[in-house]
């Protein structure tokens, strides 16, 4: 009995032991694992936003978009972070891959951010902070905001200054930067192009750089109200051609509200910006004289703006209704004056989205467009600048894809 | 042309003293006594609606806001405080 008994002892210390170390290698597996999962400080992370959808013309309709946008995200250190942004998208049937930016950032105090690279222009806030599709409230870019028919700069590349910091109960935001700017097209291909500026060029055609800034004022302590005014100035002709001297001047003014409505349990944002831009004085060839030795000029003065308004009841106890938003905006373009390429066009967008989550978004939209030719030298009532940056921008006209009113229906999701 | 000059100048000369005044008077005033979660909820909806601190990790948080500092120009107290907020709440 006696033996038994210190058998079973050693039996039970045996598997004891044996339970011991088992969770012992269990707890070294887990902290192994877990020790590699650990992030480290250098890290990538990838976010992007992607579209597509449905527009409805007056004589057609299509499928479009089918684009994303990748942005990578690799943070080097506390201080050192790059990011990039490619547009994959489908156009005209073949795949296209762009570079929208690529950039460094190195933070050097609290208030100043140093950025070198490619990077998208804080000139006003569309371009900056708006364009992204999960973030537009409608399928669409305001007139003067889309890739091909541009009165302001999106993206350069160059050197930026930039930061925010607190002032009295609210706060400022600041930039300033020094980029290769836009460059003039002489008209020597196409007469009817003469004195239009091309922008987001990655090869500067003069010594010249354009220098820019943009301050933003948010006055209210709980940062609801935006005021930014913006400005670049630099040459924009060939160095060694007649058109050295000419300079673009360009200024923007942007305003921001985002304001709860508690007697409509909703949440208004309205946003809008004004863009202006001026060549200095120059003569192009006419494109009416088949010759090629006729000049004319023309005040090289180009205007766009919008105003958008949304209103989303997101404090509504009604579970469909909390996630869907009202949206309109209105914006009008007026090209050069007297140019070739003049055009005068308005337009007005409204319609609802539905938020399934916070980035991912059903928009349906109707656009009404208004476009009065102002040229001597244009083809007639309706000509248009060539708005053909992909999908919803048809709609407002050029290059033959459908114009007039239409409606889209538009999914965008941010990752 | 004569006339851009000048108005280009007079605003570079309010834009660079709005910078040095700004500068001058950056004071800790209100803003740095806020709650990260108030500054979440006030910032994010400035451009997007405020997103879910569940979304990502906490790694991944810290890199996103990074990016949001620079996009934005939220100031580096703002910027501590949301990081702040949104590990603790995911």
């Amino acid at each position: 009995m006696k033996n038994m008994a210190v058998i079973c002892t050693c039996i039970l210390l045996f598997l004891g032991g044996g339970l011991f170390a088992q969770e012992e290698n269990e707890l070294t597996e887990i902290t192994t694992r877990l020790n590699e999962l650990k992030p480290g400080k250098s890290r990538f992370m990838m976010r992007g936003y992607a579209h597509s959808g449905l527009e409805i013309y007056e004589n057609s309709s299509s499928f479009v978009g089918g684009s994303f946008n990748p942005i990578f995200l690799w943070q080097q250190s506390e201080r050192l972070l790059f990011e990039g942004e490619l547009e994959v998208e489908l156009e005209d049937g073949q795949t296209v891959v762009g570079l929208e930016y690529a950039n460094i950032s190195y933070i050097l105090s609290k208030a100043a951010i140093l950025r070198v690279g490619r990077f998208l222009l804080p000139f006003g806030i569309f371009g900056d902070r708006l364009h992204p599709r999960w973030i537009n409230r409608l399928p669409t870019n305001p007139l003067g905001f889309t890739h091909d028919a541009q009165v302001g700069p999106t993206t350069d590349m160059g050197v930026e200054l930039r930061g925010g910091m607190p002032m009295g109960t609210g706060k400022i935001n600041y930039s300033l930067y020094i980029v290769n700017g836009p460059t003039l097209n002489e008209g020597m291909v196409d007469a009817e192009e003469g004195g239009q500026l091309h922008y987001a060029n990655y090869n500067d055609n003069n010594k010249n750089k354009a220098v820019g800034g943009r301050l933003g004022i948010l006055p209210l302590n709980n940062s609801s109200v935006e005021i930014g005014f913006s400005g670049q100035r630099g040459k924009v002709g060939d160095t060694d051609s007649e058109y050295a001297d000419v300079s673009a001047t360009m200024l923007a003014v942007d305003f921001s509200m985002v304001k709860n409505l508690t007697a409509l349990n909703s949440v208004l944002d309205v946003k809008a910006q004004w863009n202006q831009v001026s060549v200095s004085d120059a003569s192009y060839i006419s494109p009416e004289d088949p010759t090629g030795t006729t000049e004319y000029t023309f005040e090289n003065k180009s205007n766009a703006w919008f105003a958008r308004a949304a209103l989303k009841p997101a404090y509504v106890d009604n579970a469909v209704l909390k996630n869907i938003e009202f949206t309109g905006r209105y914006s009008r373009m007026t090209l050069a004056e007297g140019a070739a390429w003049a055009t005068d066009q308005t337009q007005i967008t409204f319609g609802f989205n539905y938020w399934l989550d916070w980035r991912t978004v059903i928009k349906f939209a109707y656009q009404i467009n208004d476009t009065a030719a102002e040229s001597d030298h244009g083809e007639g009532g309706g000509r248009t600048t060539g708005l053909t940056g992909g999908g919803a921008e048809e709609a407002a006209g050029g290059h033959g894809e459908p114009s007039g009113n239409a409606f889209f229906v538009h999914w965008s999701i941010g990752f | 042309m004569k006339a851009l000059k000048i108005s280009g100048s007079i605003l570079g000369l309010i834009f660079g003293i709005s910078l040095l005044t700004a500068a001058g008077c950056a004071t800790k005033g209100v803003q740095p006594e806020k709650l990260g979660a108030q500054l979440w909820g006030e910032n994010c909806v400035r451009c997007h609606n405020a997103p879910n601190p569940q979304a990502f990790s906490d790694a991944q948080w810290e890199t996103a806001t990074m990016h949001m500092r620079v996009r934005a120009s939220l100031t580096a107290d703002e910027t501590e405080k949301i990081v702040a907020f949104l590990k603790m709440a995911n």
